[in-house]
C-alpha cells in the first residue's frame, strides 16, 4: 500500500480501520536512520565532496543523516495496511498523541483533527464533520475517506 | 519473553534506546501498539481492552532464542548478540496519562528528524507556506 500524503488522511483512515477491526489491527511506529551500506556511504561521500568543491568548501561539515518516522496501521486478517512517513520533528508529539486517541478507540470525529484549523473556521469545520462520521458509520472504502479529508482541507483554505 | 515492565521502567529504557540510536545515527527503533485481547482470566467484554506497547531495536543479527538451545554456540560479538525488547501494558484508565508521557519521550528522543527551524526558512516564501499547510 502506498504512503498517504497527509497525516490527517492517515489518522482518519486508521480510525476507520480500527473501528472495523478493533481487536486485530495494530499500529507500528518505526524511527529509523537511512542504511549505510558500504557502497551507499561512498556515494554519499562522493556527492558531498562534489557539493563542497562547488560551494568553495563553505559547508565542510558532513550533514548528519536525517531519520524518518514511519507510521503503519496494519490489519493482518484483511491485509489492509495504511502508512504515513515523515521526517519532521515537530509532528512527533501530535502524532503520538493521536495514536493514543486511536488506542482509546476514538472515531474519526473523536480525533479532534478539526481543532487544528484556525478559530475563524469553526463553522466550516463543523459542516463536513458529520459527513465524515456518516462515512465511517456506513463503512465505505478508504478512498472515500481520503476524498473527505481533502474536501475539508480545501474548505479551510478558501475561508482564509 | 521477558515479562512486561512498569511504565517507569519502559520509559527509561525507551529513552536510552532512542538516544543510543540517535547518537549512532544508524539503526531503527520499532514501536508497536495493539489491544491485548487473549489474556486468560481477563474479562474485556464490558469495557475497552488494555493496550500492549512494545519497543524493539529490530536487531535481526541476534540469535533466534528458539534455535539457540539447539546450537548452543554464540559466535557474534556482544553488541550484536542481544536484541532489545521492551513491553508494557496500559490499562484503558491510564491511556491518556501514558500517551502524554509517551509523546514527550518520543519527542525528546527522536532528535534525528528534521528540526523545525530549517523548515521555517523554507516556509517564508509563499509557495513554501502553502506547501507547509498541506503537509
Amino acid at each position: 500500500m502506498p504512503y498517504l500524503p497527509t497525516s490527517q488522511a492517515y489518522l482518519e483512515q486508521s480510525a476507520q480501520l480500527l473501528q472495523a477491526y478493533p481487536e486485530t489491527t495494530r499500529i507500528t511506529t518505526k524511527y529509523n536512520f537511512p542504511t549505510t551500506r558500504p557502497g551507499n556511504a561512498k556515494r554519499i561521500q562522493k556527492s558531498q565532496a562534489k557539493k563542497n568543491s562547488k560551494e568553495n568548501a563553505t559547508t565542510q561539515t558532513l550533514a548528519a543523516p536525517i531519520a524518518t518516522l514511519t507510521l503503519k496501521t496494519f490489519n493482518p486478517g484483511t491485509g489492509i495496511c495504511i502508512q504515513y512517513r515523515t521526517n519532521k520533528a515537530q509532528e512527533v508529539s501530535r502524532l503520538i498523541t493521536s495514536l493514543g486517541k486511536l488506542a482509546a478507540g476514538a472515531d474519526v470525529a473523536g480525533l479532534g483533527l478539526g481543532n487544528a484549523a484556525p478559530v475563524g473556521d469553526v463553522e466550516m469545520v463543523d459542516a463536513p464533520a458529520p459527513a465524515a462520521v456518516e462515512e465511517a458509520g456506513s463503512g465505505k472504502g478508504p478512498a472515500q475517506g481520503q476524498a473527505g479529508g481533502k474536501g475539508k482541507k480545501k474548505g479551510g483554505k478558501g475561508k482564509r | 519473553m521477558a515479562p512486561h515492565t512498569s511504565h517507569d521502567e519502559f520509559f527509561s529504557s525507551l529513552t536510552d534506546l532512542l538516544s543510543k540510536t540517535t547518537s549512532q545515527a544508524h539503526g531503527s527503533v520499532y514501536l508497536s501498539q495493539k489491544p491485548l485481547i487473549d489474556v486468560p482470566g481477563a474479562t474485556t467484554t464490558n469495557s475497552q481492552p488494555s493496550i500492549l506497547i512494545r519497543a524493539t531495536d529490530g536487531n535481526t543479527n541476534a540469535p533466534n532464542p528458539k534455535k539457540e538451545s539447539k546450537d548452543g554456540k554464540i559466535t557474534k560479538s556482544a553488541s550484536k548478540a542481544t536484541k532489545i525488547k521492551l513491553s508494557t501494558v496500559v490499562t484503558p484508565d491510564d491511556l491518556e496519562a501514558f500517551y502524554a508521557r509517551y509523546a514527550e519521550v518520543c519527542k525528546a528522543g527522536m532528535t534525528g528528524l528534521k528540526k523545525r527551524d530549517r523548515r521555517a526558512k523554507k516556509a517564508k516564501t509563499k509557495g513554501g507556506a502553502a506547501k507547509a499547510t498541506k503537509a
